[in-house]
């Protein structure tokens, strides 16, 4: 149309815009992860570092123990993604396909949860993590990251699941799988997509979680990345290049993964609505 | 009568019911210990005065909701909570409209355009917060050297030094982070109309802005809905901006009722005034959430 193809020279020069606007924030990242320390604390400040310093990438590594933090990010997340999984998938099967009492209000009390705050219970969460001898463990964090994702995930494998004929389940019911079976070798491969939405959802949820691992994590060899790059920031004069350096690194996992569900995602969130 | 019992007890008790049971006993048992109990120990809690060590000592009763309820402080707290989400939600919503309308229009490098503006929602908002620490930096941050050098603020604030200042640069952040989130549910929205009615619209005589109004928006009445309600309890549940930018400062006029909750407890021990400010956040989101998971059930069918 008409209208259409004159309404895009005003939607490109726009969306350029907004766009250097909204990604301000990355910019400066970048422009400053590479600079020297003299050109971090230039004034007037500067955009384009008057010198490459590559090593910044190297001192990060060497010198600030990223290693250790990328560990420690991975093995939670990695940890709150198995225990959400093995929680998640079977609940969610009995709510998408079997008939029981009370199913309707598991179904609200998910949705209810899956608004819930980690800040109005971390004060009986911190009494609780304490007093079993959790406190400052990777276990710890496993369980909060898992404990506030399993809703929402619950609830969109049961949307997956419910997607499922119900034919194909009777047929390998009559020919002999056991209701469990039918889980595992008819229902999961079909729903993989759902089951890797949900998987890539917690790990993200567990990598940029911060509440918990600031009031449950005390020893340095123990902190994920988020706290870690926290902590490192306003003890005397931060360097700024190679805590930019850091976010980006940090950062890139999580935007990888975050393209492959944001379709699903939005679709989950916004209730059928939108088709993903 | 009998049979209505037995009725009863077979619905309650049958192998397919008793299987669901079974499938949902580690999820339930996990949200009893770590989500139920807490509630109610945060209720209880609030009930006691406390020591420094969050013991409980002595039962007070609602005396802590009363002495909270006479700080002037708690109500300054809980109202900035409220516009807090108020400013919040509205900008991200007309934001992620406008940008929404920018991607519905068709031209080459629209999904490239469209990754790019998802990047502030996919990135980890506490890493996101500590940049934005840096841009804000009053010295050496290239906000205000920007804003200067194009001559748009020739005396730029420093952004977490004053209060209204440290308000503004907060929620900017919280803002930013969302807006995205508005901008993909509405775009999918719009995609989902079919083209057939601008085109009618069109042929009727109907402006760009009658059927923006009459088509679009009507169109994305529910979406709008679900996911205005959804950015609420998000806005409002927010900790890490305001945690990391200023910590509630200065003199608490960033401070809303997540980071106070946090501050109460975690910083100064004051254990029993953080559980009333717990269980007001609770009630606050119970009643939105109820809301929202309303609506979602009355659109699905089950």
């Amino acid at each position: 149309m008409k209208w259409q193809n004159r309404s895009k020279y005003i939607a490109i020069p726009l969306t350029i815009l907004i766009l250097l606007f909204l990604l301000f924030p990355f910019f400066v990242m970048i422009s400053t992860m590479l600079k020297a320390g003299e050109d971090v604390y230039a004034t007037p400040p500067i955009w384009i570092p008057r010198h490459i310093e590559w090593s910044n990438f190297v001192t990060v590594w060497t010198q600030y123990d990223l290693a250790s933090y990328f560990l420690a990010s991975i093995v939670i997340a990695v940890g709150a993604t198995a225990l959400n999984t093995i929680l998640c998938v079977p609940a969610a099967y009995a709510v998408a396909r079997l008939n029981f009492v009370g199913r309707k209000f598991a179904l609200y009390l998910l949705l209810m949860i899956e608004m819930f705050s980690p800040v109005i219970v971390i004060i009986s969460l911190f009494k609780i993590v304490t007093r079993v001898g959790l406190y400052d463990t990777f276990a710890s964090l496993i369980i909060m990251d898992a404990l506030f994702t399993v809703a929402f995930n619950t609830w969109m494998m049961n949307g997956y699941f419910k997607t499922i004929p119900k034919d194909i389940e009777e047929a390998a019911l009559i020919d002999g799988c056991t209701r469990v079976q039918t889980i595992t070798k008819v229902m999961l491969p079909i729903a993989v997509p759902g089951l890797v939405t949900v998987m890539i959802y917690s790990f993200i949820f567990a990598w940029n979680e911060f509440l918990f691992g600031l009031s449950f994590i005390s020893s340095k060899n123990k902190m994920p990345l988020t706290i870690a790059l926290y902590n490192f920031v306003g003890r005397w004069m931060t360097q700024w290049q190679y805590l930019c350096m850091a976010a980006l690194l940090a950062i890139i996992p999580v935007l990888v993964l975050f393209y492959l569900i944001e379709k699903r995602l939005v679709a989950g969130l916004a209730g059928g609505a939108v088709k993903g | 009568m009998g049979d209505a019992t037995f009725s009863l007890r077979r619905r309650l008790w049958n192998p397919e019911a008793r299987l669901a049971y079974v499938l949902m006993a580690p999820t339930i048992l996990f949200l009893i210990a770590f989500m139920f109990y807490p509630i109610v120990y945060v209720f209880v809690m609030s009930l006691f005065k406390t020591n420094k060590l969050s013991q409980l000592t002595t039962f007070v009763g609602f005396k802590n909701y009363v002495t909270r309820f006479k700080d002037a402080e708690f109500w300054q707290t809980t109202v900035r909570s409220l516009y807090w989400t108020a400013i919040g939600v509205s900008v991200k919503f007309l934001m992620g409209m406008l940008i929404a309308i920018l991607l519905n229009v068709n031209y080459r490098g629209r999904k490239l355009a469209r990754m790019l503006f998802i990047i502030p929602w996919a990135s980890s908002v506490p890493i996101s917060a500590l940049l934005w620490q840096w841009v804000y930096h009053p010295e050496f941050g290239l906000l205000n050297h920007s804003l200067k050098a194009t001559g748009l603020v020739a005396n730029p604030p420093i952004w977490l030094g004053a209060a209204v200042s440290a308000f503004a640069a907060c929620v900017w952040v919280d803002i930013w982070a969302g807006i995205p989130f508005f901008a993909l549910v509405f775009l999918a929205g719009m995609q989902a109309i079919p083209q057939e009615l601008y085109e009618s619209a069109h042929i009727d005589g109907a402006g760009g802005i009658r059927s923006f109004f009459s088509i679009t928006l009507a169109g994305l009445r529910d979406l709008i809905l679900i996911s205005t309600l959804l950015s609420a309890i998000w806005t409002f549940n927010d900790f890490n901006v305001i945690f990391i930018l200023t910590r509630g400062g200065p003199a608490g006029a960033t401070n809303i009722l997540t980071t106070s909750v946090y501050m109460s407890g975690f910083t100064f021990l004051k254990w029993d005034s953080a559980a009333v400010q717990a269980v007001v956040t609770f009630v606050i989101l119970s009643i939105v959430s109820l809301v929202y998971a309303r609506f979602y059930f009355k659109r699905e069918r089950f």
